[in-house]
Order: structure tokens, then C-alpha cells, then sequence
């Protein structure tokens, strides 16, 4: 076995999840993979068993947020020391993983952040999409107390520690950004690194003007109630 | 038929509906008697009606139903806050044991590929990375 796992939610992607099975193997052997179809229709499962993941499908969707702490609970039940998340359409490129997991390993950070712009990279967005980073940016610096540029990015590796962690408590959904903060409140550090960011090869973004402004109000507000839980061990209704 | 035995009628008829959900198991113990006393104040109200002007006229209420309409609705608050909390810790079980059956089913299938490898068996391609 391998001491680090990818996670690769998935929800109807059998066109695009083979490929990414097959650049992760290529690109990084020395890791496994795992796939949760979040109850996925078409045949995801069957799909990327055949590319060569462990496929974990669930009976019913549990949207992201509880597709990704499932990936996670396997990582702790099965000892991975590391865990690693990524996009399933095709954004990320996976030959960067070899130095984000190179960081992990060396313990610069308990979670890696593969980050879009902390250098030039090809990556170019809308004039609104910018407004919204700019300000999850602030909120977030303002809620951990130091400068994280991506907050948005979801891709990342992480170590044992915040695999335990995140096998008890995940965000629902909209997950990236309230992770950084839930991330500070238990004392563990992020370190953003670089990586180059494609255009999504399949499907557009899912993300609308409504569904912005609402991603908008639930990220400052779950960020707001991260701050408000304070630096103690929580009880609750968490995953 | 006077609007008093009209309300008498309907608090018993509650009062039943609600013993008869107990009686079939469909309340749970500690959602029954929370039911039971709402049915059992209900009937009290609609019997000694009188009571509630006295109540009202003690607190300065000039019009006596107001005041009725005033518990009735922050009781309702109350509740209906009280039942998405509920709902949010049998969402959070929901999930929490989707995933684990999930997990469970994934990795009892890969022993039972393993356990009798079976070259016409798709999983066993799986396996064998």
C-alpha cells in the first residue's frame, strides 16, 4: 500500500474521470486512488474501476462536502498519511502533484494548497469572479490572520492530522474556503504553492449569478461561525 | 351548537388523535407527552374559557384572544426551531451512515473479487493493479 491516497469525487463524470485516473497514475505512481460517486446515474463506477481506482459509490447524493469526508474516512481507516484532493473535470494538472505531495512530506504545512495565483500562471478569470476571490481573500485573512491568495482552490494535500480531522467534521457544501478557517481554529497551517490551472476540459461552471451571490453569503457566513466557535472543541450537528 | 361545545369537541378530538398515534407507536415517548400536555392545555382553555380573559385582563390585554394568539404563535416558534434541530442531527446520522455502508459495501466486494478471483468477473481487473 501507498502512504497517500487521492480522492476524486465524482457525480456523472464518465466521460472525464478515466482521463484523470490515467494522468494522476502517470504523472504520480506512488499513490492511490480513490473515486466516490456521489450517486452517480451513468456509469462513473464502472468507469474508473476499469482506469484503476478503488471506487467507493454511494447509495444515495450526499453533495460534495459529504462525498469528500468519505474519501477521508477511508484515508483514516486505512492509514494513509497523506490525502489528496482534485477536481474530477480536468482543472487541475496532476503533474503538479509530485511537488505538493513533495512539501507534505517534507511537513512544511499540514495542508498543501495547490495555488492559481500566488504566480503567473496561464490562469485568467472574469472581472466579477476576481471581486468575489478578492473578497473571500480579505474575510478569510481577516478570520486566520495571515494572507491565503486562493481560497477557492480545490487543490490540495493534506496530512494524517487533518485527515482525522476532517473525518469528523466537513463543511456540507461550498467546503474549500470554510476548511481554511475551520483549519486555523484547530492550530494547523496552510502552505499555498503554485500550480498551473487549465481550462476545464468538460461541462461548464456550474456556478450562476444567483448561485453566486448565495456562495458569496454562505462562505462569509460559515466563515463568521468559524470564527464565533472559537479555539475549542466543538459538539454538534457536523458531519 | 354553540362555538364553546364546538371547541370542547375539537380539543377531545385532538386529545384521541394524539393518544391513538401513542398507542400505534408513531410518536416517539419524548414527542407524546410533549403532544399530551399541548392537548390537555387546549382542552382545559376551551372548558374553563373563561379563564383566559382573567389571564389577559392580569397581563392588560384588552382583547383576550390576542393573548392566545401571541403564546400560540412563539410556542410554534419555539417548536418548529426545536424540529430543524432534530432534522439537522438525523441529517448529520443520514450522512454519517451512508458513507460508512458505502465504505463497507466498496470493501466487501473487493474480498469477496479476491477470495474467488474470477477471470470472467470485470472487479477482478481492479484487484489485480
Amino acid at each position: 500500500m501507498k502512504d497517500a491516497l487521492v480522492i476524486i469525487p465524482a457525480l456523472n463524470e464518465e466521460r472525464s474521470v478515466a482521463n484523470v485516473i490515467d494522468s494522476i497514475l502517470s504523472a504520480a505512481s506512488d499513490v492511490d486512488i480513490v473515486v466516490i460517486s456521489d450517486g452517480s446515474t451513468d456509469r462513473t463506477a464502472t468507469v474508473a474501476r476499469k482506469a484503476g481506482a478503488f471506487v467507493i459509490e454511494l447509495p444515495v447524493n450526499l453533495g460534495i462536502g459529504g462525498a469528500m469526508q468519505t474519501g477521508y474516512r477511508f484515508a483514516r481507516d486505512n492509514g494513509y498519511a497523506f490525502a489528496v484532493q482534485i477536481d474530477a473535470d480536468g482543472q487541475h494538472d496532476p503533474a503538479d502533484l509530485p511537488k505538493l505531495l513533495a512539501h507534505a512530506r517534507n511537513g512544511e504545512a499540514d495542508m498543501i494548497l495547490g495555488s492559481r495565483y500566488i504566480e503567473k500562471t496561464a490562469y485568467r478569470s472574469s472581472r466579477s469572479r476576481r471581486v468575489g476571490m478578492l473578497l473571500l481573500a480579505v474575510l478569510v485573512r481577516l478570520a486566520v490572520g495571515y494572507p491565503i491568495k486562493d481560497t477557492t482552490s480545490g487543490y490540495r494535500v493534506v496530512n494524517r492530522r487533518v485527515i482525522e480531522l476532517f473525518s469528523t467534521s466537513y463543511p456540507y457544501d461550498y467546503p474549500e474556503v470554510e476548511v481554511l478557517v475551520l483549519l486555523h481554529r484547530h492550530k494547523l497551517r496552510v502552505l499555498e504553492v503554485p500550480v498551473e490551472m487549465k481550462e476545464r476540459q468538460a461541462g461548464s461552471s456550474s456556478i450562476t449569478m444567483f448561485k453566486s451571490a448565495y456562495y458569496m453569503l454562505k462562505v462569509s457566513l460559515a466563515i463568521l461561525l468559524e470564527v464565533l466557535r472559537g479555539r475549542r472543541v466543538e459538539k454538534g450537528a457536523r458531519l | 351548537m354553540s362555538i364553546y361545545i364546538l371547541g370542547i369537541l375539537f380539543s377531545i378530538a385532538f386529545l384521541v388523535a394524539v393518544m391513538d398515534l401513542m398507542r400505534r407507536r408513531l410518536l416517539l415517548e419524548q414527542y407524546s407527552l410533549f403532544w399530551l400536555g399541548m392537548a390537555i392545555v387546549i382542552l382545559l382553555l376551551s372548558i374553563f374559557h373563561d379563564s383566559l380573559n382573567r389571564m389577559a385582563a392580569a397581563v392588560g390585554i384588552i382583547y383576550a384572544p390576542s393573548l392566545l394568539f401571541l403564546v400560540g404563535f412563539l410556542f410554534m416558534l419555539g417548536t418548529m426551531l426545536h424540529l430543524t434541530v432534530v432534522l439537522s442531527r438525523l441529517t448529520t446520522r443520514t450522512v454519517r451512515l451512508t458513507q460508512e455502508v458505502a465504505i463497507l459495501r466498496a470493501e466487501l466486494e473487493q474480498r469477496e473479487v479476491v477470495a474467488h478471483r474470477d477471470p470472467y468477473e470485470k472487479l477482478g481487473e481492479e484487484v489485480a493493479r
